[in-house]
């Protein structure tokens, strides 16, 4: 009796600490982090807002602005894919880049629904106390729009998913698009990993 | 002796069937291993770039080291003002390789940049292929750069 239970526990007791993975920290998107087939991951974030930061750094587009640094509005991203993640992940992390390095500096308080509210009526009350003609308002050079689509496809139990991300610059003065940038990212598989 | 000689023979032909063998499942093994997905590859440039800069490898992952293979490395300055490096990477290996890499650009005091650029990227290159992999310096003030590579355990 106590031979057969050696026997069947022994496998069981040899699994266990392979079946279990402890909680550990890993770089934030990191090629040892979770892939998933059918979500946008933070690696495909990371590797789209990087991207994008360095299109807009190859073609010096920023560099042609009338003011220094470039002023730039935050336009709508739509995420239309099926994977639920705030478009905020990349665009946070591409303003951070082009404002902290003096590339470009975001108007937060332009037009009917400014990202800062606050700011924007202290700004207003502000110029009706100096008088009409002191003080502008923000005078923003470009806005940023964009949208973020998927194609997905199977065969048999494998899947593949296309996820892509596009950014548009508008010039505010001439209304015409003076940068655009694609970024994909194709996952294949059939279940999620660990790991690239 | 005859029967010796037979037998000297009969181990000859046994040896030289043996190793016609080896060698054609060995051809066999090669072909049907370059086979799957490999790439044959045709370029016009013989020599390095003029933009071809000298590169330095730590290597710590010998096998990484023999397939994937830097074979050049190229600086310009793109239209924007910052630094753009590009590296060809070969892959010398039998099978589809599929690698992550980031780049950490410094500055001329060697420090390193940090920035939403430096990210761990993924991209695939196919038996006897090459693939170019690149990345834009963060701002004007880089002028060199890091380059990580892992290769991916599957």
């Amino acid at each position: 009796m106590r031979i057969r239970s050696v026997i069947v526990l022994l496998p069981i007791a040899l699994l266990a600490p392979v079946a279990c993975e402890r909680a550990r920290y890993v770089d934030t998107g990191s090629p040892e982090g979770v892939i998933t087939v059918g979500n946008v991951d933070m690696q495909d974030i990371l590797k789209a807002s990087s991207g994008m930061l360095e299109s807009l750094a190859e073609t010096g587009v920023l560099k042609t602005a009338k003011n220094k640094p470039a002023q730039l509005v935050m336009g709508e991203i739509v995420n239309d894919t099926s994977s639920r993640f705030d478009v905020g992940e990349m665009t946070y992390r591409m303003r951070e880049q082009l404002v902290n390095s003096g590339q470009a500096a975001v108007v937060t308080t332009f037009g009917n629904t400014p990202e800062d509210k606050q700011a924007q009526e202290v700004l207003r009350r502000e110029k009706f106390l100096k008088g009409e003609t002191s003080e502008p308002l923000p005078d923003p050079d470009f806005s940023l729009t964009g949208k973020i689509t998927q194609v997905k496809r199977s065969a048999g139990d494998t899947k593949q998913v296309t996820y892509t991300f596009r950014l548009t610059l508008t010039n505010l003065r001439s209304g015409l698009e003076v940068w655009t940038k694609t970024v994909d990212m194709t996952k294949l598989g059939n279940k999620n990993a660990v790991g690239f | 002796m005859i029967c010796t000689t037979n037998v000297t023979t009969t181990k000859s032909s046994a040896h030289r069937a043996l190793r016609a063998t080896t060698v054609a499942t060995f051809i066999t093994a090669a072909i049907a291993v370059a086979g799957c997905g490999s790439v044959n590859t045709t370029y016009t440039r013989t020599t390095p770039a003029d933009s071809a800069v000298a590169a330095q490898t730590r290597v710590n992952d010998l096998f990484q080291q023999i397939f994937l293979t830097a074979k050049e490395v190229r600086m310009n300055r793109t239209k924007g003002g910052p630094m753009e490096v590009q590296i060809d990477v070969e892959n010398n290996g039998f099978a589809y390789k599929t690698f992550s890499y980031r780049f950490d650009w410094v500055d001329t005091a060697g420090n390193v940049i940090p920035s939403q650029l430096s990210v761990w990227k993924v991209t695939n290159v196919p038996s006897g292929g090459s693939t170019v992999i690149r990345a834009i310096a963060p701002s004007d003030d880089a002028s060199d750069f890091r380059l990580q590579l892992r290769q991916s355990e599957s």
